[in-house]
Order: C-alpha cells, then structure tokens, then sequence
C-alpha cells in the first residue's frame, strides 16, 4: 500500500511526464492555449494511460518476456509493435466514445485526439513501466503488479493534466503581456515550460 | 484521402483490409524475428563486456579498446565468486568467469547471495566488490576494489541506470571524483563499522569523499550504498 | 540522374534545413528531442537514428502508398514505423551498446515522434518513393541540426567538454570557473530551445518582410 501511494505521488511530481521526461509535448505545445481543452486534452491522456498501462503490463510480463509463453523463447523485441498497436486501438475507442457523447469536447480537441496515439507520453508511460519491471523492488519506481501500473497510469496522467492546465492558465494570462515579437508563440512557451520545469524540480528532493 | 483504386481492386473492401492487414502482421513478425535472431549474441556479448568494461574500470584499467577488455578480463579476474552473508563461498567461479558471481544481479544482492571478484593486477591481490543501490533519478551501482587487507579502496567506479541522465550522471562519467576513492579506507581506525562514505564536508579525510557539486542527493544515495553494500560482506572483509 | 537532382528534389530536401526547420515551424517531435541533449554524442545518435527512419518509414510507405486500405492506414504507417525503429534499437544495441544504454527508453519514442507521422501524412502519402526519401533525409537532418546545437551548447558549458573531450583548461577551473550544473538539468533544454527559435525568428521574419 505504501508503495502504490509513493509511486502515485512520485509519478505526479517527481518523475512528472512534461517537466522531466518531455514526453507529450506535441499536443502539449498546441492544445494548452486555454485551460478549457487542456483539461480535456489531460483527461483524455489520463483515460488512455489508465487503459493502456495496465495491459501493456500484463503483455509484457505474461506473453512477451523471457521464458513467458514457451520455455526460452524471448519476445521482447516484438514490445514496441504490439505496444503501439494497443495504443492505437484504445484511442479509436475513446475517439468514438468522445464523438457520441460530448460532441463540443471532440470538435475542440479536434485532430489531436487522434493524435494521442502518437503522443510521447503514453508510448512512453508503456516504455517506462516496461523499463521499471526488471527495477530493484525495493525502490519507489518499482512496478511488480497491475495495481502498481495501474497507479503509476494514473500517477503519470494526472501529472501530464496538472501540466497542461497550469500551461493553459499561464497563456491564457500571457495574452495580455508585452512579450518581444519574434519569442511570442513557441518560443515564449518553451522558455515558460523551462522555467516550470526548474520549478518542479524543487519536489525532486521529496522523500517518498 | 484520395481513394486510389488499383486495376479494379477495391482497397476498401472487408475482405482487402482483412488480408492487407495479415500480409503486413506476418511479414514484420518475420522480419523482426530474423533481425533479433540475427543480432542477439552479438547483445548479448556487448552487455558481458559491458560489465567487463565497468569491473576493470574499478581497477583503475580505463580507455581500453573492447577486444583488449575481454581479454584484459580474462587474465586479471581470477574467479568470480558467489559467497553468502557469513563469507562463506557458495561457488568457487572460474578464471575470467562469466557463469556464477558474474550474472547475479541486484535481487541475487538482496537475497544475500554476494558476488565477489577476486582479481590479480601487478602480482597483488585485489577484491572487487559489487554494490547496489538509489539515486535520485533511478537505481546506481558500483563497483569497489579493494586491496589484499580488504581495507584499503583500490579504485571505484559507479554506474547510472536511470531514465534521465541530470546531475546525477555525474558519478559515472566524473573520473576525477571516482578517483577520489583511492586510497581511502572502508573501515575507520580501530573499529569494525563500516565508515567509507560520500559527505558534503569532510571530517575524517581517511574514509570520507567529498560530494559531487550540486548532486547531493545522489551522492548521498552512494553514501547509502556504500554502507549498506560493504556492510553485507562484513563477516569476509573483517576476516583476515 | 538529372532528374533526380531536379529543382523540385532539390527544395524538397533543402527546404527543411532552413526556413522550414521541423522543429522550429512545425513544432513537431520535439518530445523525445530534448531528454538526450545533455551530452553531444547521444544527440548526434538520436539524430542520426531519427533521419534513417524517417527516410526509410518515407520511402516504404510511399511505395505501398496505392495499397494501403484507407481505414487502417494510420495503424499501417505506425506498423511500419515500429517495425523501423524497433530493427535500428537492436542495431543499436549490438553495435553500439553504450549509447543505446544513454539513450534508454528515447529510441522506443521515435515510433511516436511526430515528425515522423506528420512526414508519412503530409508527404510520403501522396508522392513518389525519391522524393520521399529526400523529404525524410532533409527533416530528419533539420531535427538532427537542433538536436546537435542544443546538445553542444549543454555539453559545453555543463560538463565543459564536447564529445567527452574537455575542451576547458584545467586552469580556468583554478582561476575560479564553473561548469553551469543548471545545463544539465532537463528544465534547461527548453529555456535553450525557446531562445533558439527566438532567435531563428528573428532573424527570417526580418528576412520575409
């Protein structure tokens, strides 16, 4: 139970998506214009990683590891594509759920729900968690059971969400400041996420 | 998307995309596998000599070409041990052996199943002890070497698993500060603890090294791996 | 052969190393750009990596462009890309073993990169093979270009060395230098970033007026 609650906070705000892996950060950069669609945007990725970790767990330490289907046969190689394919498929899903039942939310989010299948951050989440299985169990990022991916999908979702809505906040107040013509847009971001990044990381000393 | 259509073909159809679909999934399957298969030991002999690469390292044997560390290896490690908490060997190893205490890992190290390496450089014996433990990004481990009085740091060396290389990767690429190590002893003067640690400020310059600059946090995750590392094989380092 | 060089072939490929930078104007695959910067060498991999699969994923795609049933064609591009990336990370692993290490999960990421699936939609599905290719060389080499500028700028004023060769004298650290711990830090690689398109800006919107 201890470690489920200290991979959730760590997911959140030590090992935060955005701020220290970069993950995510095309539909990060385009859609976190006003706190409105972020947070749909970050609830739609937390949906998906929620869906997805989970299962990605379950292939990789049931179908493909070593020795997991047939005694020596090692099927890693084989993760990226069947990870991806996860993905993709769990994302048409939501895409048409969104559709027929909030059809301001899917015409606001637009091309990027779609999108979400390419998103870093839940390809990575998957990568990670894939990376975290053969850690020490004995550290906070360990992931030995579908209830700590399950924890570490929503740790790491919820943090994606916490970033783009205070991403959102921050631009929508940025419209009203005099930023020097060539940095506005992009380069104003980046140097704003920068700066969020450097702040987040005062939690890096957290000891969970 | 333009819909193309090929000689009549309907690219559309259930039946297409269905065989389309399974033409595709069956040749990248194989291609894949013939790819893995093809390339697996020669991974597999990288991340030997990888680890090779890193206990040699702790002997102070740097910028040493691939082929010349596996051989390097191979005369300088003269068993790999598996020893247990009370220093009793558990497996004799062999020489420039890569079947007992060289594959066992962290958990094999929780479980009280130790790795030593027993080494021969310059006609003296020297020991090199794995140890593991948490940074602030991710796991780290390290090897320490030791002379024939299992007192006295030979040389060292970290490693950095981790997701993000920050400040923390300092320990393994900073050869200065590993350095640092030599010479330093693992117990302090006249007692059986063991004293060899990381420290922000040096009190006792014979079993402490200085931190990194702006690592703390991870070289206080060295200091608590040596401690608790050195301190599992206590009952051999003690044993004269 | 001329051609193959023609005009058009020639801005296809051109276009994307300047003016039409991916990561600058596109804001594409930044994601997985930034994480392994802190050092020049994994940058240049990273780099590297990125081109050859954008180039190749390019090419197949567009050669099975008339093929492909448009209902699954994302799942399609995405097979081929995995499949892509999947053979370079054992490349990788079995020739260059220290940098897959460094680079970790990021080589995984390229499959999501969207400079990749931007490339695929917008180009490779409606033109020939040739032309592909080089629109994957040229983007991959414009991310590759960035890349590299943030890795050195990092590298050098972090660590104080470039490729893992110190290029700062012992005696400027006597003298009371520093290497700058803060470029290191991931936070870092954005603020550079940021400060690269400003610039960039700059200097082509003065240029188009």
């Amino acid at each position: 139970m201890e470690h489920l609650i200290s991979l959730f906070f760590r997911s959140i705000f030590v090992d935060n998506m955005i701020f220290a892996f970069f993950l995510g950060m095309c539909s990060y950069l385009a859609v976190s214009k006003n706190v409105k669609t972020s947070l749909g945007l970050g609830l739609a990725v937390t949906f998906v990683l929620l869906v997805t970790v989970p299962i990605d767990y379950l292939l990789q330490t049931k179908v493909l590891g070593p020795d997991c289907l047939i005694e020596g046969v090692d099927l890693s190689y084989l993760s990226f594509i069947l990870f991806i394919a996860v993905i993709a498929g769990i994302v048409q899903l939501v895409e048409m759920a969104v559709e027929k039942y909030s059809p301001s939310l899917y015409s606001a989010l637009g091309i990027f729900l779609p999108l979400i299948a390419v998103n870093c951050a839940i390809m990575g989440a998957s990568l990670f968690m894939q990376q975290r299985i053969n850690m020490d169990p004995s550290s906070t990022q360990y992931i030995g059971s579908v209830l700590d991916s399950v924890a570490y999908a929503t740790g790491s979702g919820i943090g994606w969400t916490l970033a783009i809505v205070s991403m959102g906040a921050i631009r929508e107040k940025m419209q009203y400041s005099d930023v020097p013509k060539p940095l506005q847009g992009l380069g104003i971001t980046f140097i704003t996420v920068g700066l969020m990044a450097m702040a987040m990381m005062c939690f890096s000393g957290l000891n969970l | 998307m333009a819909e193309v259509k090929k000689k009549g073909l309907n690219t559309n159809s259930n039946g297409y995309t269905l065989i389309y679909s399974t033409i595709i999934v069956v040749v990248v399957a194989f291609l894949l596998a013939f790819v893995f298969k093809a390339l697996k030991p020669l991974q597999d002999i990288n991340v030997a000599l990888d680890k090779k690469k890193q206990l040699l390292y702790a002997l102070n044997i740097r910028d040493i070409s691939d082929a010349e560390a596996a051989q390097k290896y191979k005369d300088v490690v003269l068993a790999d041990e598996i020893i247990d908490t009370k220093g009793n060997v558990v497996d004799k190893g062999e020489q420039g052996g890569e079947k007992a205490g060289f594959v066992l890992n962290s958990a094999d190290y929780k479980a009280g199943r130790l790795a030593l390496f027993v080494c021969k450089v310059d006609g003296q014996t020297k020991y090199i002890v794995p140890v593991y433990g948490m940074g602030l990004w991710g796991p780290i481990n390290g090897f320490i070497a030791l002379d024939a009085d299992k007192n006295t740091v030979y040389g060292a060396y970290f490693n950095h698993e981790g997701e993000t290389a920050g400040l923390g990767a300092e320990i393994k690429d900073n050869v200065k500060w590993q350095n640092l190590f030599k010479g330093k002893k693992v117990f302090a003067e006249g007692t059986r603890k063991v004293a060899l640690s990381v420290v922000k400020k040096v009190d006792d310059p014979s079993t402490q090294v200085d931190a990194v600059t702006g690592a703390t946090l991870t070289s206080n995750g060295v200091s608590d791996m040596l401690i608790e590392g050195l301190s599992k094989y206590l009952v051999f380092l003690t044993s004269k | 052969m001329s051609k193959l060089f023609s005009k058009e072939n020639k801005e296809v490929f051109v276009n994307p190393l300047n003016l039409d930078n991916p990561i600058m104007v596109q804001v594409l695959g930044i994601c997985s750009a930034l994480a392994v910067t802190s050092q020049l060498k994994p940058a240049i991999v990273m780099g590297l990596a990125v081109t050859i699969i954008t180039a190749f994923s390019n090419v197949i795609i567009s050669l099975i462009r008339n093929t492909i049933p448009s209902r699954i064609r994302i799942i399609v591009q995405l097979v081929v890309v995995a499949a892509l990336v999947t053979i370079v990370s054992q490349i990788l692993k079995a020739f260059v073993y220290d940098v897959s290490v460094e680079l970790s999960v990021y080589v995984g990421l390229i499959i999501t990169n969207c400079i990749l699936m931007g490339r695929l939609e917008a180009f490779a599905m409606m033109n020939k093979p040739w032309p592909s290719f080089l629109d994957g060389i040229g983007n991959g080499l414009g991310y590759a270009f960035i890349l590299v500028l943030v890795g050195c700028i990092r590298e050098l004023f972090g660590r104080g060395s470039l490729l893992g060769f110190q290029l700062i004298p012992e005696s400027a650290y006597h003298a009371g230098y520093l290497n700058n711990g803060m470029m290191t830090m991931p936070a870092m690689a954005l603020i550079l970033l940021g400060c690269v398109i400003w610039l960039h800006r700059a200097y082509f919107y003065k240029e188009k007026k």
